[in-house]
């Protein structure tokens, strides 16, 4: 019983297709953070087929993949990952997704002929092709609570254009960088336990007070709330080299 | 006329950048001389007396395109070839401009050129290459080049146009080059490793085509020599790895020394090691079989090869050994580290990384190595270049002890050398310019010699 409890379970879905953008590094932020803290952490991998253990998930991690891997995924979320993801969502599962991963589980990816394909709608977002690819540093000063410092930094790229509904609320507004849609200044969304964002870089091993936040929001289901701190000067002090050298790119607000 | 003036005004750039310190003139003078005569390229190549090849792939141009260039020498023929890692269509052009003559003729007998992935569809229209080997598809620089899927395409459709009568010579050991090959309205010359006793069995963490392109399942490998290449088949019979016509057995790896390979009835010892240049090799045994260069005379040159600069490139100072590992991707780290680790016995590591164009911007991709590999075994680790913050936090989380992060070169060879001890090897892992930048301090203080001289 007490084994069970001091678990720490992230489900990676689909690692070997969606990890294009070293999506590794949030896998193992969050599994070294938990363990820094006494926490047996696990990670299981959630490939076509795979719905096993998803109840027991505290943190799903969903990345970006390539259109071909991208299309691949898309028939086995709809059918064998969406009602065990919505139930464990429900009971207070936490859900990072990226990229692509963001991109699907929202309502719907509508391309440039305006052909639509729809998403999970876990989220309350809609994403439409772009022309013009959104490459480069990013930097967001976010409003999601208790997070120090304020600021999360990553990098970009992507096509897609993603809006908010009123369901959900952004991450954060860029300082620099394009964001969901290069137009409202907004980066990325937060709707109860599920994050999504188009930051990688990776995004949680610069980031590690939202890695933390992940953590504490998904063992707060399980009643352990308390983290203990660590040591995260290497961490902070590459956020901040980030910080210092990112400068709006030409043709930005 | 015209094209006098572009090859005038092109060595004239040259002789410039050279003399000025701003580097070797690698792909300036290709830049100007375009400018004035947009089919120099074109013009130039045409005078060559026997043809071309074109090497292009994520890992391993430079070596292989270098070990082509050795046997046409050796064998009294006059080769133009791009080195230094000059392979845009500028980088190619310039090349063919130094061995221009006062005429405007280019006077060589062989073209070798290494050539980006992305501008292979240009080299193919301007080059008309006899040859054109495709080594692997890794992924690299996504943020320069779009996803792997953008350029196997561009690939594939700068294959369909080369000239008729020219041989396309592939990876088979590659899924994504094989699935090219295997679409191509023409036969390739397929080469590949075969020797179970130096692959491992699991696909690694930084593997990218795994999927088969004709029913979309993962395909299932007996044995993976290096990234996702290996042999491999789909479970459901759709697609498999094309049998190779030139394959190396019997495979010898010693650390960074060597690697020695039989390909047919042929034994070759490389001196330099890892089995990513088995691969080398044996794409450059396929092109020269194609040509009818005997096996024996090759294996020859091979021998007496030398490393192009950074690339295992080793140097003595203050009675220590340095040995300059280029390393630029996943694939390519992965490797490098295991060479290191597991046949050199390296235990005091440089390890550099920059995000300038020529490494990619985005530095996400580390997180696909596995430094892991470190943990336990090396002694002494400076993260380096400008991004050596996110090494430094790589590390942390692969559970290896680094020592703090160095962005100025200078400190970091200082770091390196306070913790080294005389008669002791240091191993420098870098990305490109990261390497260029240590190297260029390296010359600074007189340990190694300018890279346009290598």
């Amino acid at each position: 019983m007490t084994k069970k409890k001091n678990r720490f379970t992230v489900g990676w879905l689909y690692p070997d297709l969606m990890n294009i953008y070293g999506d590794r590094g949030n896998i193992l932020t969050l599994l070294k953070r938990a363990e820094w803290r006494g926490l047996d952490a696990r990670a299981i991998d959630l490939g076509r087929g795979a719905a096993h253990g998803m109840e027991d998930v505290d943190v799903f991690f969903f990345g970006g993949g390539q259109d071909r891997e991208q299309a691949l995924v898309y028939d086995d979320l709809i059918e064998i990952k969406q009602e065990p993801l919505e139930a464990a969502v429900a009971n207070g599962s936490v859900v990072l997704a990226v990229c692509g991963g963001y991109q699907l589980l929202g309502h719907y990816y509508q391309t440039a002929e305006g052909e639509r394909f729809p998403g999970i709608g876990l989220i309350d977002v809609r994403t439409e092709a772009g022309k013009k690819r959104f490459i480069g540093d990013v930097v967001v000063d976010t409003t999601l609570e208790d997070l120090k410092p304020t600021t999360l930094v990553g990098f970009e790229n992507h096509s897609g254009r993603t809006f908010l509904g009123a369901g959900a609320r952004a991450l954060g507004r860029v300082r620099v960088g394009s964001g969901n849609n290069g137009g409202d200044g907004t980066e990325g969304c937060v709707q109860g336990g599920v994050v999504g964002t188009y930051l990688h870089g990776s995004l949680l091993p610069k980031n590690p007070h939202l890695a933390d936040y992940l953590i504490r929001r998904a063992l707060s289901r399980r009643g352990m709330a308390e983290l203990a701190p660590l040591d995260d000067s290497i961490e902070l002090a590459a956020h901040a080299k980030i910080l210092e050298r990112a400068q709006p790119r030409a043709g930005e607000r | 006329m015209r094209r006098t003036a572009a090859v005038w005004a092109g060595k004239a750039t040259g002789a410039l950048s050279r003399l000025s310190g701003l580097g070797g003139g690698t792909t300036l003078p290709g830049d100007v001389a375009r400018a004035i005569d947009p089919t120099i390229l074109r013009k130039l190549t045409g005078d060559l007396t026997e043809g071309s090849i074109l090497i292009t792939g994520t890992n391993g141009k430079t070596t292989t395109a270098r070990l082509l260039t050795s046997i046409f020498e050796g064998m009294g023929k006059r080769v133009v070839s791009n080195r230094a890692g000059a392979n845009l269509i500028f980088g190619a052009t310039a090349a063919a401009l130094r061995s221009a003559g006062p005429d405007g003729k280019l006077r060589a007998d062989w073209g070798v050129f290494e050539i980006d992935e992305a501008s292979l569809p240009r080299a193919v229209e301007e080059i008309q290459p006899r040859i054109a080997i495709v080594l692997n598809l890794f992924r690299d620089q996504l943020d320069r080049y779009g996803e792997l899927e953008k350029i196997a395409k561009t690939i594939e459709a700068a294959l369909e146009s080369i000239p008729e009568g020219a041989q396309a010579v592939l990876n088979a050991d590659d899924p994504r080059v094989g699935e090219i090959g295997l679409g191509l309205g023409r036969t390739p010359l397929w080469f590949g490793i075969e020797d179970p006793v130096v692959a491992m069995r699991k696909l690694p963490h930084a593997a990218d085509a795994r999927t088969c392109p004709k029913c979309g399942a993962s395909l299932r490998f007996s044995a993976v020599y290096l990234g996702h290449d290996g042999i491999y088949e789909c479970p459901n019979g759709d697609f498999a790895r094309p049998s190779p016509g030139v394959a190396a057995t019997d495979i010898a790896l010693q650390g960074f020394d060597s690697v020695g390979m039989n390909i047919g009835e042929t034994r070759v010892e490389l001196p330099v090691g890892g089995l990513y240049n088995a691969y080398n090799a044996v794409a450059a045994f396929a092109a020269g079989t194609v040509l009818g260069v005997d096996g024996q005379y090759m294996a020859e040159r091979m021998h007496g090869f030398t490393a192009a600069f950074g690339r295992q490139e080793k140097m003595d100072f203050r009675g220590r050994r340095l040995v300059l590992v280029l390393s630029k991707n996943p694939a390519g780290f992965n490797e490098t580290l295991r060479t290191a680790v597991d046949m050199a016995g390296a235990t005091h590591f440089i390890l550099g990384l920059n995000d300038r164009k020529a490494d990619g911007t985005d530095v996400s991709w580390i997180w696909d190595v596995d430094f892991e590999q470190l943990a336990g075994r090396a002694q002494v680790v400076v993260p380096a270049g400008k991004r050596a913050h996110d090494l430094a936090v790589r590390l942390k989380y692969a559970g290896v002890e680094a020592r703090p992060p160095q962005t100025e070169p200078g400190r970091a060879l200082d770091d390196l050398i306070s913790v080294t001890p005389e008669g002791a090897t240091a191993h420098i892992l870098c990305t490109y310019t990261a390497m260029l930048d240590i190297r260029a301090e390296l010359v600074r203080r007189g340990w190694a010699k300018p890279y346009w001289e290598t």
